[in-house]
């Protein structure tokens, strides 16, 4: 035995290669060849193969203890979005809302209801709670409901946290997830001078976001959306106005149209997202759903339309294919609520309800208006800070989704780049471990994970010139290099 | 550096001192070396030594060298060392924006292509550098601390980078050490701890696989400077990596640029650099040498691999004319003043402003590809 292992995943990538990853998150392409040689100690200490994998840290020749050294730091590295604990607090204002989404996840109220409402007090208590995060970053995220149907209570919320932050002293900004309906003048004239972001939701053009998104009074919310954006962009500026879209049954086949009305809109980001089956959309599955095959393959047509664009010069973001690739390609830290490990539930990101009801994340908290409140971590007006974080049920969560030791994920070759979803699992499949083989979530991320791979393993200059453009949120695609 | 000779009259020690061309004012400090470029008159003041460029050494009693070759090279305020033989070394140039002090010919590793190979005992130059510091002009760009390897100094490094903090605040020193003395964390603290923010480290870094890194330092090597650089990193200081380029280690360059981002994306600058053909180069040539031109593809592809990833990448040394179009704007003009040459096929290429040109050891050994670029597109 002329060298030692040092800790790898593999899985097949294609019939000739198989993809090797190690710990954190570094790869290499090897053929089959290669990889009999390499697991039966059969390298040739000067051949390629050999120097290749040691650079990669995937075997050793010589010392190990330093490269055990490297390899920590970087996995300390990789793992640094843990350091500062929750920095994403979302706020459920009111649960009201005018919309009429086909897919709403949330089982909204109608918007003339007198109840669903977060009250003055609650509200205060909520922003106490919020500044008890370690964070020095704390982002306040408005999501309804429609947050604007209570313009009083986000001003409120918003002016109490400029005060307390005065003397915390963090980065504190704040974000609106609205559908812009009720934007006005006034409003805007508020939200200009503090540090608040709009995201607002965008599903395509006119027919496909209509017929996604009616209102509750009438059904062409899409005149609306496009001039409300014109408006917040005329007095926050391009940068601070986002859009978000949803994937419907009715979207995929139109993802092409999707994209074009995004740049027409003068967008240089989107999120193709599928659909999360909670609220009307679990329950209307058959009507509006899909199987999750159906939406990889929508999603890889899009991407490589929108890589076409990009090669075409313009610059164009896909922003869950630029996660991957950030974690595929950089040693930095990418923590992203949705898909890290351990997952970012209440340790990253954490929801506050109306009520004053605090839940894990946002598909906790639309379980809960499904009558479950399995994720329920507290009540900000019942609970101090440690009750509410550091519970038992917190640790044994948090400790129950780490991919590094969830059967089917601690010995998948893309586990470094992927997350665990414990809510998810729990919703689908009845337990917060979940069971990989029968998991969509599982399918979708290995799929896009293994598409991109094989568009990393292509090695073209001008796709690879994209990924960088997106990576390092720069411009390079027309320089002449 | 610059060498001046002449006849010596008065002279039993070495001296050194700044040199001035003002003879009237009467109390000058006495590290001030009088150029002296008139035919005759008198002197005033209290001079270290007097440099006389005719062939007739002046009636008095203060040191002097006469008769000097290639006077009118030296500049006010250039800082020179007179040795008794009528040497006359430049050691600082006033208008030089690549002044060196070389603290010590004592180094830790023998590289193969190490230009400045010890020879004789070991002798550090701690002493004078605090004298040569204090003598700068505070407005000074640039000042590199190089050797042998300075860490051998231990404290008095950080007494010289302390002095140095002092005298030339706003002087961007560089030091030039293999990290090998940095794999001491408590060091690295003490040096962290004089927060001279115009600090750079300048560490090299031969191949990714540490045998082949170690084959060319000529010692075990490889870990310990990476774990300088790791402490170095822990405590924010900036880091420049230096890549020297020979046969030994041209075909992993893409490897070593992918192993550099993984394991250093904090580093701020990374430099490859043409070999100079000096020392144990020149004694090793047969081992080491590769063109330069058929290193391309690779150095290609390692710069492209960081530029990338948004990674500050500069090559040196290197001929406009050998680089592909692509990587010229990579190439900076990094061969010190004294040393550094152009051929005469030179003269005709339109490139010849922004070319860092040639060592001047490279005159009778470089590339075979060496042509006067003469249509800018190409």
């Amino acid at each position: 035995m002329s060298y030692k292992f040092l800790p790898f995943r593999f899985e097949r990538l294609n019939r000739e290669e198989i993809f090797l990853s190690n710990e954190v998150g570094e790869f290499y392409f090897i053929s089959n060849e290669e990889f009999q040689k390499f697991i039966n100690y059969m390298l040739n200490t000067s051949s390629q193969t050999f120097l290749d994998l040691k650079s990669k840290q995937m075997l050793t020749d010589t010392d190990i203890d330093p490269v055990v050294e490297m390899l920590a730091t970087k996995y300390r590295t990789k793992k640094s979005f843990l350091n500062d604990f929750t920095s994403l607090h979302m706020i459920v204002p009111t649960l009201r809302c005018n919309s009429n989404c086909i897919y709403c996840q949330v089982s909204r109220k109608e918007a003339t209801s007198g109840y669903f409402t977060m009250s003055k007090p609650t509200a205060k208590k909520t922003v106490d709670m919020i500044f008890k995060s370690p964070s020095p970053s704390i982002k306040i995220e408005f999501q309804g409901g429609e947050p604007l149907l209570a313009f009083d209570i986000v001003k409120y919320i918003i002016e109490y946290a400029e005060w307390i932050n005065l003397f915390k002293k963090k980065h504190l900004e704040f974000v609106i997830c609205s559908n812009l309906t009720l934007m006005d003048k006034r409003k805007l004239d508020f939200f200009k001078n503090k540090n608040v972001c709009i995201s607002t939701s965008l599903d395509g053009d006119k027919d496909l976001h209509n017929k996604n998104r009616p209102l509750q009074e009438m059904s062409n919310s899409y005149d609306i959306v496009i001039e409300k954006i014109k408006l917040c962009r005329s007095y926050l500026g391009k940068d601070r106005v986002g859009a978000l879209m949803t994937t419907s049954r009715f979207s995929l086949e139109h993802m092409k149209e999707v994209i074009d009305e995004y740049i027409k809109q003068g967008f240089n980001v989107i999120f193709l997202r599928s659909l999360n089956p909670y609220g009307f959309a679990k329950q209307k599955r058959d009507e509006i759903g899909y199987e999750i095959e159906d939406f990889i393959k929508s999603y890889k047509e899009a991407f490589d339309y929108i890589i076409e664009l990009n090669i075409q010069g313009t610059l164009f973001i896909e922003c869950f294919a630029s996660l991957l690739l950030t974690r595929m390609l950089t040693p930095f830290s990418t923590g992203f609520v949705d898909i890290q490990s351990p997952a970012g539930v209440g340790i990253s990101g954490v929801i506050y309800n109306y009520d004053g009801n605090v839940y894990v994340s946002d598909e906790a908290r639309m379980l809960a208006t499904m009558g479950d409140n399995k994720f329920l971590m507290g009540n900000v007006n019942k609970h101090s800070y440690q009750e509410i974080f550091n519970s038992d049920f917190m640790h044994n969560l948090i400790s129950s989704s780490c991919l590094e030791c969830l059967p089917g994920c601690s010995y998948c070759a893309f586990q470094p780049y992927c997350g665990a979803d414990p809510v998810r699992n729990y919703s689908e499949q009845g337990d917060i471990i979940g069971h990989r083989p029968s998991s969509e979530v599982c399918r979708k991320n290995k799929a896009i994970i293994k598409y991109l791979l094989e568009l990393i393993r292509r090695n073209d200059e001008k796709i690879n010139r994209v990924f960088w453009s997106w990576i390092t949120r720069r411009n390079i695609l027309e320089e002449k290099l | 550096m610059k060498q001046l000779e002449g006849n010596v009259s008065n002279l039993r020690n070495s001296i050194f001192g700044r040199i001035t061309s003002k003879s009237t004012l009467p109390f000058l400090p006495n590290k001030s070396i009088l150029l002296f470029l008139r035919k005759g008159g008198w002197i005033f003041g209290k001079y270290a030594a007097i440099l006389n460029k005719s062939p007739n050494p002046l009636t008095t009693r203060i040191p002097q060298v006469y008769n000097v070759t290639n006077a009118d090279l030296l500049c006010e305020g250039d800082i020179v060392l007179i040795e008794p033989n009528g040497k006359i070394q430049v050691l600082i140039e006033k208008n030089s924006d690549n002044n060196c002090l070389f603290l010590t010919n004592r180094c830790n590793c023998s590289c193969v292509m190490c230009p400045q190979p010890k020879s004789g005992e070991g002798v550090d130059q701690g002493e004078i550098s605090y004298d040569l510091i204090g003598l700068m002009d505070r407005q000074s760009k640039y000042l590199g601390l190089t050797g042998g390897e300075p860490t051998l100094l231990g404290d008095k490094l950080l007494d010289i980078i302390r002095c140095c903090k002092r005298r030339l605040p706003n002087t961007r020193l560089e030091l030039l050490t293999n990290g090998i003395k940095f794999e001491d964390f408590d060091y690295v603290k003490r040096l962290a701890r004089i927060s001279h923010n115009k600090l750079y480290f300048e560490i090299p870094l031969y191949a990714d696989i540490d045998s082949l890194h170690d084959q060319i330092i000529g010692t075990k090597g490889f870990f310990k400077t990476i774990k300088g650089i790791y402490n170095l990193a822990l405590f924010n200081q900036k880091i420049n990596i230096r890549v020297v380029i020979h046969k030994l280690n041209y075909k992993r360059l893409p490897y070593l640029a992918d192993f550099i981002y993984h394991n250093f994306p904090f580093v701020f600058h990374i430099a490859f650099m043409q070999m100079e053909i000096f020392g144990m180069a020149r004694k090793n040539i047969s081992e080491l040498w590769i063109d330069p031109f058929d290193y391309n593809e690779q150095l290609r592809e390692a710069i492209m691999y960081l530029y990338l990833r948004d990674m500050e990448v500069s090559i040196y040394n290197a001929q406009l004319c050998v680089l592909p179009t692509e990587l010229r704007r990579f190439a900076r003009k990094s061969i010190s003043g004294w040393k550094n040459i152009y051929l005469n096929e030179c003269d005709e290429c339109l490139c010849k402003q922004e070319c860092g040109g040639f060592f001047a050891s490279s005159e009778s050994i470089h590339s075979r590809h060496i042509s006067a670029i003469k249509d800018l597109d190409n």
